[in-house]
Formats: C-alpha cells, structure tokens, sequence
C-alpha cells in the first residue's frame, strides 16, 4: 500500500504551543479523517502538508516527493479546501475560476460546469454573498476541476446544516469510487467519520496519538464499566483514563484483549465512539 | 507567471474605471507631466497590494501550483508590465489634451515609479496585515520631507559632490541613474524572495 503523504518525525514549535515529532502516513485510495479538539494542531499539520508552513525539524513528502525540489509538481496533485473562505470575497465565482484555472495544467473546464451546476452555484455573483455552504461547494468545485489525486480538506463539514454535511459526505464517498483517489480532511464533528473515514489519525495536544484504520480502531478501543473495588494501581494500567463515580467507575481501554484478560466477565464492555476516545484522552492521564 | 500578472486586472477590473478619471485628472489640474507618469504607474500595482495584504490571499496563492518566487517574481516584473501600460495610456491622454511632454519625463517618472517600487514592496512583507498602508504613507511623507533639505544639505556642504554630477555629460548622468535604479530594483526584489520563503501562513 502507498503512502500518498508522509509526515516524518515532523516538528514545529510557536510561542505556547508545538507540534512534537510526529509520524502520520496517508494511505492512498482511502479516506483519512483527522480528528482533534480545537487547537490540537489539525489546522497546523495540514499547513505543513500543504507548505503554508516548514516544519522545524523532521520531513514532509507527498506522492514520494519533497517540496524543495517537487513543489509545482505536487500541488499540480492536490485539490484543497479550507474552512474559512481564501478566495477574493469582491469577485463572483467566473473570475475566480479565470485566476485559478490556468494555474493547473489540468484543468477541466468541463468537469468545473458540471460541479458548478450540480451545486446550483451561481457564476455571477459576488463570492461574499454566499452562505457558508455555498462557499463550501465553490471552494469544492474549484478543488475537484483540476483531477486532483489528493484532497486536502481543513474542516470542510464546520458550520454547515446537518443536510449538506450528509450531501457532502455522499459526495466524497461517489469520489472515491474510482478507487486511485485519496481524501485527508480534518473535523471535530466526529460522527462524519464513522460515515466514510477508512483511517482515523488522532491528534491531542500537537502529538499523534494514533493513525488506525476505523477497524482497529473499534477493535482495540471499548469503554468498560464495573465496580469501583475491581481497580486497583495494576489493573487501572490497563486504562487510557478512568471516570469514578460512587456507583462505580467508568474507563476507556486501548487494549481490549488485556481487560479481557484482567477482569473476565465482571465488567461491561462497550463500543467506544470517537468522541468517547477524544473525551478520555482529554482526561490527560496518559499510561504507556 | 503570466496568470499571476494577469491576476491584477481580474481583480481590480471594476476600480479599473476610477483608473482613466485620476489619471484625467492630473492632467487637467496642470501637474507636472513626469508627476502624472508616477501617479499613473502606481495605480495598479500598489492596488493589487491592498489585495495581498490579506492573508486569504497567499494562503490561496501559496496552495496553487506556484512556487513562492513565482509569486514576488510576478509583483516586480508585474510593476514593469502596468508601468508601461500607463505611461502608454498616460501618453495617449496628454495628448489628446495637447500638453506637451518629453522622453525624460518619462524616464523621471517611470524611474521614480521603480525606485518607490523597489523600497516599499519588501516592507509589504515585513510589517503586519493592516499596518502596511500606514506604514508607505507615512514613510512617502517622511521621505519628500526629508528629501529636500539632504539635497540642500548637499549641495551647501558637499560640493565635491555637486561638482561631480554637474561635469557629468547628460548621457552619462541618464546611464547612472538607469544603472542604480536597476541594481536597486533588483536587490529589492532579492529581499523580498528571501523574506517572502521564510514567510508563514
């Protein structure tokens, strides 16, 4: 399987916050979904992958290639969409297209009508008069015109109504049915993912906690609930964080076969969602 | 690289019209034809920065297949391409309005032009969105008030100086200034690359 962006050893340090050594492959033909609460470092990780931003330390490459010698090359490959609106609010969607296309070599002109009517997307009026879902499918349109192999997408799904957030997941799921194309984008709106994400990438304080496959991802995490005297300082290693209450604890586990082990059938086992994962990480309590 | 000049007029395609009446209006009000030139040539380019300021902007510009030189290289050889276009426009309206003017207005002008290029494009990248403009106006102000008295300065104090431009012939003179407009353009233009690379987004 090809990696289609590799982050390696990757760091980036800013007053008050960095990004720490962090290792996250994307695989090709599949949809990645990049979750983290707000702040965690999504928006900076997919800067460095788009060369918005140079890591200070460690190696970015995309299709295999390096942006000191491959930059044109690679963002010829990469279609992206961003949640704030980066296009020239005062000009109407015909002449950011006039900007925009002759930027790619591949560009499609057809294809771009084609999104343009499918998004009921008017040509002549001004960008800043859209509402934020329209913005998101012009951003989109222009994103997909150019054949892109890989789309970069920074929270496509905030701010949207829960109606075009389905019809844009529908969307990029009909993307990928040609199976050579590869989606990253980030949200915290995680129940996007468990739609169409193949692979989850976490991110929690500018470091990856993890980058799994939305199978392993279930299969290793569970909540477990049971009764408060069960924990103890050995068996509690086996939890990412523990929630106590008087009527008995509440924990997050990543690593289901080890609970089995330890407490057989006196505890409860459930599916662990993706928020329950980013809520327990959230609790700090780290066990490695 | 010609998309990227291009650009500008996609942008500015509406102010373009306020662009024939300033340029108008120069003329009738009698200002000094190498004045005109300046004003002229400024127009565009300096307008398209007001769009650049913006941090949308070189997000979008910088996620395009360009590579960050392209982009300053289009600013500086941009600058050239609608300084020339104007001083042709310019031309064309001095002369339907049957003010006289020469070639060294023009040169005045267009060297002018490039030189204010060459010293405030690099502070565009230096100083934050939103101070720029603030920043160029007040610097023009600085410079046209400090420029006189330097000049007097020099020609009251130093007359080695004086003495030395004043026996330089005309040609020679002219070849000078061309000479260090351009280095200076083009260090300018190398300023602006080095700190437009390290630039974050």
């Amino acid at each position: 399987m090809e990696n289609v962006v590799e982050l390696i050893n990757v760091s980036k340090k800013f007053k008050g916050f960095s990004i720490k050594n962090i290792d996250l492959h994307v695989k090709q033909g599949f949809v990645t979904g990049f979750i983290g609460a707000n702040g965690a470092g999504k928006s900076t990780t997919i800067k460095m992958m788009m060369n918005l931003l140079r890591p200070d330390a460690g190696e970015v490459k995309l299709f295999g290639l390096d942006y000191q010698t491959n930059e044109k090359d690679i963002k010829e490959r990469i279609g992206f969409v961003y949640d704030s609106n980066v296009f020239f609010e005062g000009l109407n969607l015909k002449d950011i297209k006039r900007i925009v296309a002759p930027a790619y070599r591949r560009w499609d002109d057809t294809l771009f009508h084609q999104y343009v009517e499918k998004f009921e997307l008017p040509l002549n009026k001004s960008i800043k008069t859209f509402s934020k879902g329209m913005q998101m499918k012009a951003s989109l349109a222009i994103a997909l015109s150019h054949h892109a192999e890989l789309i970069i997408m920074d929270e496509p799904t905030a701010g949207l109504d829960p109606i075009f957030r389905r019809e844009l997941l529908g969307l990029l799921q009909e993307l990928m049915l040609d199976g050579t194309r590869t989606i990253f984008f980030s949200t915290h709106i995680t129940t996007d993912l468990d739609r169409i994400a193949d692979y989850i990438a976490f991110i929690q304080r500018g470091e990856l906690v993890f980058s799994k496959s939305i199978h392993d991802v279930t299969e290793d995490y569970a909540l477990v609930k049971g009764r408060i005297d069960l924990l103890d300082r050995d068996t509690e290693k086996a939890f990412v964080h523990v929630h106590r209450a008087p009527t008995g604890f509440e924990a997050l586990t990543d690593n289901t076969t080890e609970v089995k082990e330890i407490f057989g059938d006196t505890v409860v086992m459930e599916r662990a969602s993706l928020e329950d994962i980013m809520y327990y990480f959230k609790g700090g309590i780290h066990h490695v | 690289m010609f998309n990227l000049i291009r650009r500008d007029i996609i942008i500015q395609k509406n102010q373009l019209f306020i662009f024939i009446p300033f340029i108008l209006f120069f003329i009738i009000m009698g200002a000094q034809p190498a004045f005109t030139f300046l004003v002229a040539s400024i127009f565009i380019p300096f307008n398209a920065f007001g769009y650049d300021e913006k941090a949308e902007t070189n997000i979008l510009l910088n996620s395009l297949p360009y590579k960050r030189t392209e982009i300053i290289a289009s600013r500086y050889l941009g600058a050239i391409v609608y300084m020339l276009l104007s001083i042709g426009l310019t031309s064309v309206a001095l002369f339907a309005f049957n003010k006289t003017f020469t070639m060294t207005d023009v040169v005045i002008g267009s060297g002018l032009f490039l030189l204010f290029v060459a010293l405030t494009f690099p502070l565009f990248h230096i100083f934050k969105p939103g101070y720029i403009t603030t920043v160029v106006l007040i610097s023009f102000i600085l410079l046209s008030w400090i420029a006189g008295p330097v000049v007097s300065f020099i020609s009251n104090h130093l007359t080695g100086i004086t003495e030395f431009f004043a026996s330089l012939s005309t040609p020679s003179l002219y070849m000078g200034a061309t000479l260090i407009v351009i280095i200076i353009y083009a260090l300018s233009w190398g300023i602006s690359t080095v700190i437009y690379e390290r630039k974050v987004f």
